[in-house]
Parts: C-alpha cells; sequence; structure tokens
C-alpha cells in the first residue's frame, strides 16, 4: 500500500487513488497541531468520494490523523452535496473533474454552500477557467450552472455541474505554440450590497488595463432576493482567451471594508502575473491538464509551460503522480523560447472500463 | 573561503524532480542556483532570533502553510509590490502578446 504523509495533495491523491485504484495510507494528517487530524471539509471531501463511486472502503483512526483509502469504481449519477462553510463548492468541484469523466453514469450533481472564497476555485473560475480545460481532452458537455450564489459565512448558495460525455481515454495532447491573446473578459458579481459596487469595480479594472490597449469586455452580474444566500459579498474573475483557445483566468473576492477598486487592482496584477508566468495554460490550471495528460493513451502528450510554473507544489504533484502510475514527465528545454520548457508525458493508457463495457 | 572561480552546477530540473532524496523546496532552489547564498545569509539571520523563537517557530510556519498544501492557485506577492513591477516597460512587454494592442499607438501619441 503506499504511505503518504500529511495534508500536502489530499484531493489529487485521493483522485489518484480512485483513477489508478490503489488504495492508500495517508498517515501524521496535522499530529502536530493543536487540532490534529482530518478537517471538516476533509471529511466531506471523503463523503463525496463515498458518494461517486462504488465499494470504495474507507478506514480513519481514532484521532483523525491516519486514513486508509480503499477505492471503489466510479459510478457519478445524480447527487446532492452540502459543503462545510470552511470551504467553497470550488474545492469539492475540483475534485470531481478530475474523476467524474471517467464514471459509470452522467454527472447531475448539486453542490450547495459557499460558491466564492478566497483559497479555492469560485464558481466561476470553474465554469470559465476549469471546464475550457476538460473540453481539450474530449470532455465535451460540462456545464455549471450558479442556482444561488452564497457568500461566506453563511453560504447558502447552490451550484449544479453537468457532465454529460463521459469518456474512455483522454484525447492526447500536444500544445506547443504559446500564440497572441485576443482580448480580455471578465465578470464582476455581488450580492446583497449596492448594485454600483460592481459599477465601480468594472470601471475601475478597464481603468487599469486600458493601459495594455486591448478589447476589454466585463459583464455585470448583480444578485438579489432569496438567490443570493444572506451574506453580502462581491467579486470579480478577469480571463483572456488565446487564439488558440487556451484561456489564463484570475479571480478574487472582496475582503471585509474593501472597496471594490482594491479588488479590481488585485485581479488586474494577479492577471498580469499569471499572464507573464505562463506559456499555454495558467499555473492554477496545470495541475488538471498534467493529470489528464498522464491518463491519455500511451502516446506522448506535449504541453509547453514557463518555467516561473515549477514550484514546490508542482513537484510534489509530480512525485505523487510517479508513485501512483509510475510515470515520469520529463522536462526538456525550448528551443525556441529562452524561459520555457516542454512537458513531455507519456501516457498512462488507463482506460475508463465503464464505458469499455457499456 | 572559496576558491577563485569555481563554476555553481548546472543541475536537470527532471533529475531534481524526481530525487526524492532531497525536498522539493531544496530542488528550486538548487535548480535555480540560489542554494549557497540563500543558506549564508539565512544561517546569519537565524542566529539572533533563534533562542526566541525556538518552540514556536515550526508550529506556526506548518499552521500557515497547511491552507497552501492542497491548491494550485498560485499565491503572488504583495500588492505594493506588483504595483511597482509593473511599470510601463512591463506593460509594452506584456501587450505585445495582446493581438491589435493599441499600447505603442497610445504611446506614441500622448505618452498615456
Amino acid at each position: 500500500m503506499l504511505t503518504f504523509q500529511g495534508t500536502r495533495n489530499f484531493r489529487i491523491r485521493l483522485a489518484l487513488a480512485t483513477l489508478s485504484g490503489k488504495p492508500i495510507k495517508i498517515e501524521k494528517v496535522r499530529s502536530n497541531e493543536l487540532n490534529p487530524g482530518l478537517t471538516d471539509y476533509e471529511i466531506s471531501i471523503l463523503r463525496l468520494l463515498e458518494t461517486l463511486t462504488n465499494g470504495s472502503k474507507i478506514e480513519i483512526s481514532y484521532t483523525g490523523t491516519t486514513l486508509i483509502y480503499y477505492p471503489g469504481l466510479i459510478t457519478g449519477g445524480t447527487f446532492t452535496h452540502n459543503c462545510p462553510p470552511s470551504k467553497s463548492v470550488g474545492y469539492f468541484i475540483e475534485l470531481v473533474l478530475y474523476i467524474a469523466p471517467f464514471a459509470k453514469k452522467k454527472i447531475n450533481a448539486t453542490f450547495k454552500g459557499l460558491t466564492s472564497s478566497h483559497e479555492d476555485y469560485n464558481a466561476e473560475g470553474i465554469r470559465f477557467g476549469l471546464l475550457p480545460i476538460l473540453e481539450k481532452f474530449g470532455v465535451r458537455d460540462c456545464q455549471l450552472h450558479i442556482l444561488k450564489r452564497g457568500f461566506a459565512p453563511t453560504g447558502e448558495g447552490e451550484v449544479k455541474l453537468i457532465i454529460n460525455s463521459l469518456i474512455s481515454t483522454p484525447l492526447t495532447l500536444h500544445a506547443l505554440e504559446s500564440s497572441k491573446f485576443v482580448k480580455i473578459k471578465g465578470i464582476a458579481y455581488c450580492c446583497r450590497v449596492s448594485p454600483s459596487i460592481v459599477n465601480r469595480l468594472i470601471d475601475s479594472t478597464k481603468q487599469q488595463l486600458k493601459r495594455l490597449g486591448c478589447e476589454i469586455d466585463i459583464t455585470a452580474d448583480v444578485w438579489r432576493g432569496e438567490s443570493s444566500g444572506k451574506s453580502p459579498g462581491f467579486g470579480l474573475m478577469l480571463y483572456t482567451d488565446n487564439k488558440k483557445n487556451w484561456r489564463i483566468f484570475s479571480e478574487d473576492i472582496g475582503n471585509a471594508s474593501e472597496v471594490p477598486e482594491d479588488l479590481s487592482t488585485r485581479v488586474v496584477l494577479s492577471l498580469l502575473e499569471n499572464l507573464e508566468n505562463s506559456k499555454i495554460v495558467g499555473s492554477n490550471q496545470l495541475g488538471l491538464v498534467l493529470i489528464f495528460m498522464l491518463l491519455g493513451k500511451e502516446d506522448l502528450g506535449r504541453l509547453k509551460i514557463s518555467k516561473h510554473q515549477i514550484d514546490e507544489n508542482l513537484i510534489w504533484l509530480l512525485r505523487d503522480i510517479k508513485q501512483m502510475f509510475g510515470i515520469e514527465i520529463y522536462m526538456k528545454e525550448d528551443e525556441d523560447e529562452e524561459d520555457a520548457f516542454i512537458a513531455t508525458v507519456k501516457g498512462a493508457g488507463f482506460t475508463n472500463t465503464n464505458k469499455k463495457i457499456a | 573561503t572559496r576558491l577563485q572561480g569555481s563554476v555553481k552546477k548546472t543541475w536537470d530540473i527532471t533529475k531534481l524532480i524526481y530525487m526524492n532524496n532531497i525536498d522539493p523546496a531544496d530542488a528550486i532552489r538548487r535548480w535555480k542556483q540560489e542554494e549557497e547564498e540563500f543558506t549564508d545569509d539565512e544561517s546569519e539571520e537565524n542566529i539572533e532570533d533563534e533562542d526566541e523563537d525556538f518552540f514556536t517557530k515550526k508550529f506556526d510556519a506548518s499552521k500557515a502553510a497547511d491552507a497552501n498544501l492542497d491548491t494550485f492557485i498560485p499565491k503572488h506577492r504583495p500588492v505594493e509590490e506588483l504595483k511597482s513591477k509593473w511599470n510601463d516597460q512591463k506593460l509594452d512587454e506584456l501587450a505585445s502578446r495582446f493581438l491589435g494592442s493599441t499600447r505603442k499607438i497610445l504611446n506614441g501619441n500622448d505618452g498615456d
């Protein structure tokens, strides 16, 4: 049995275990902290995995510092998941994206809780930033509908994730050309605050991005009444597509007593940084891309990445992938661009057995 | 003292990534050839603080880092630093990656 320590890549390790069918043991979970063991959102992730699969078995030690996970078959289907208020729905949906395209039944999942937070992908980030990535691998019919928005602390938001396209193997990716960006788009949204907040967000963002001299298109999204939860809040998401339809995005939400102009500055600067430090995909999409490249058929997939994207988190991911699938991802200096690598991934030849039988 | 003309080792990132005997943070440091400078500076800086923070430092660091252990969302530098970084020259560089950017024209006309 593969053994890991601590909460590093908690969801990815569970997802990789589910995909590879290998049981894993995670020990020393916050064993040196005042509140040792798994948190409420990690327990919730385990419950979600139980819902998504059939035959999986989870054993947790008395103190919660050790976990053994025996993966089952990915079944999918229709379900509702109530997310704890400590994490937004994005934390849970991210895990589903790794495994859902290989399920037996189409996914029609409702997630209830916070729709936005600082730490995880917001509903917009999933919808406009991650779902288009899945399309590149052949998972075409994916949708995320925001039924209710919910900001911290009360939440009460609701989103529906639909994955109608179940695949047997992801397409092999060859993304080697970093082409020009077309224009910057975005969404400014708010709940239970004055709609003028959204207008200020848009004005301030346009004012700052005007310096780039490109076309800018930001949509206002004001939520009122029962569909806006009970807590006030506002947020901004910006993205830009290149000519090859690869998208880079940044997003964040406003802090308490923060003015909208400060939020727009933060998101604009974050987008500029992401654009500067990326070649084809942003750092916030890289994990998903590499995992789907890994799951492809036994062929070489290639992706141009920026040298800035090689960080501690990426190395941890690559080591986990090697441990779980025995596959090394090879980094070769790019001949055309000095600050780029070509990541070459040999697919594991993963096949969705559910799809094959059907 | 170091020998004059000593050459820093250039690491192959693929090898570093899969060297399980070193921590990923160290791997990044070695790859960026920061190892020597970093250890020298750090050891000097930490001597004074060592007694005060001996018992608390480890706990605080793990707690702060806990939120970043399970996400790929990059943490950027503080806003003030980024504001000063993104000057006109940097924006020119980035604008050249946009199709039909009018930035050059604006600069030519009125120095916007």
